[in-house]
């Protein structure tokens, strides 16, 4: 028996049906970075079926002795058991898969990387530092705030914010940068780019690029709330969000903003714990019902 | 030793808090005010800054006048741009404290602030 249509099936199923599901649930927003794992989970499950799918239609009848087997084909340790183009050509795209996330990821994070190191040369001459010192204040009279993660991290402030947020709000302003770069929330972010990357299109590509970023902000803004008040965080972000906008920004996406800051201000609880766990399994599980699934198509 | 890059940001300040043309000799006497320093070193590093085009010079008598190519600010501006505009990339390269807003979605944040009871604080 082949497999092949099982798995196609479970990826059409991952990759449109369950993202759907996740942002039909309000838990992602209590537990931003579970949910970020879950979002993931569901990428990693999808690509695994595709790949599995490609390895099964190739080699229709043959004895598939489970993962082992297929990820031995897939890194080339042990050709295909039939012979001819077909097997090939299923290897192939599994390569494909494998090293398309890998080549994108590193694509992704290099560009990055490299703009990153431009910019810091350049702020490095052109910043001061802070009275506190814990961030660079650049000469600009629009207020904003931002930070360049990675090694030899920085954040950024312009001295309109800083004429425009209290002492409190600025530290609010901070630590949510410092989250994101202890997080190191920008190789989340690489990684989220290099799965859309290789597949365009894809609902759950879409979905997962457009809430990566938002929940990773929910996260920082987690960590801002273990120190600050709620109020100096909600204050901040008006401030800076209705800041004098520039052109050509003017549409980025300002309803992350409102559902932040409307987050913020409602306390909630963490998800129970019952929901988490679920979550946590149901994610878990379909990224192993495949690998299952392989092994029992083997014995078969 | 102090880093190349320090070295660089202490004479574009110089420069640029002074408002002039001025010497490398000029540079060195007031970094000396505050710790000491070579002056083969600070004429080195200018040089390079000459390089990389950020300072432009012109001889008077047997010195080189040195002169910031572009405001402070003008710098700042090239950076915010960099940061906040509205290119691709950026999202991976710099994250940001919040997005930009639209009048009607700063009023429906201002809305969500005063549904709260909170707008009396800002």
């Amino acid at each position: 028996m082949n497999a092949a249509p099982f798995f196609l099936g479970y990826a059409a199923a991952v990759g449109g049906l369950a993202p759907r599901l996740v942002l039909r649930s309000s838990w992602p927003q209590r537990s931003p970075l579970l949910a970020v794992a879950v979002w993931f989970a569901l990428a990693a499950s999808f690509s695994l079926c595709v790949a599995l799918a490609a390895l099964h239609l190739a080699t229709p009848g043959a004895h598939l002795h489970g993962v082992l087997y297929s990820c031995r084909v897939a890194v080339g340790l042990e050709a295909p058991s039939t012979d001819g183009l077909l097997p090939a050509l299923g290897g192939a795209v599994a390569l494909v898969v494998v090293v398309g996330h890998l080549t994108a990821f590193a694509l992704h994070a290099g560009r990055a990387y490299a703009a990153r190191a431009r910019h810091r040369d350049v702020l490095d001459k052109v910043g001061r530092a802070s009275a506190c010192s814990r961030a660079t204040v650049l000469e600009h009279a629009e207020p904003a705030a931002y930070c360049l993660p990675g090694r030899a991290p920085r954040i950024v402030v312009s001295s309109g914010a800083v004429g425009l947020l209290s002492a409190e709000e600025l530290s609010a302003v901070v630590e949510h940068e410092r989250a994101h770069i202890h997080g190191r929330h920008h190789l989340v972010l690489a990684a989220a780019a290099a799965f859309a990357r290789v597949f365009p299109r894809l609902p759950l590509a879409r979905h997962l690029q457009e809430q990566v970023p938002l929940l990773l902000e929910m996260a920082a803004d987690d960590r801002v709330l273990r120190r600050c008040s709620r109020g100096a965080l909600a204050a901040a972000m008006f401030t800076l969000a209705s800041g004098e906008a520039p052109r050509g920004a003017l549409a980025a996406g300002g309803q992350t903003a409102l559902v932040r800051l409307k987050r913020v201000l409602a306390p909630a609880h963490d998800a129970h714990p019952v929901v988490r766990w679920a979550a946590g399994t149901g994610a878990l599980a379909t990224f192993v019902l495949p690998l299952l699934l392989t092994c029992h198509a083997g014995l078969g | 030793m102090r880093r190349l890059g320090e070295l660089e940001a202490e004479i574009m300040d110089c420069l640029w808090t002074w408002g002039r043309p001025a010497t490398v000799r000029e540079i060195v006497d007031d970094i000396n005010l505050r710790r000491p320093s070579a002056y083969t070193t600070v004429m080195t590093v200018a040089t390079i800054l000459y390089d990389k085009g950020w300072l432009t010079r012109r001889k008077q008598g047997q010195a080189w006048l040195y002169t910031p190519v572009r405001s402070r600010e003008a710098y700042s501006a090239a950076l915010m741009e960099d940061a906040l505009g509205a290119s691709r990339d950026r999202s991976a390269a710099l994250v940001h404290f919040v997005e930009r807003m639209t009048d009607e979605e700063v009023a429906a944040l201002r809305e969500a602030l005063r549904a709260t009871g909170r707008d009396g604080e800002l």
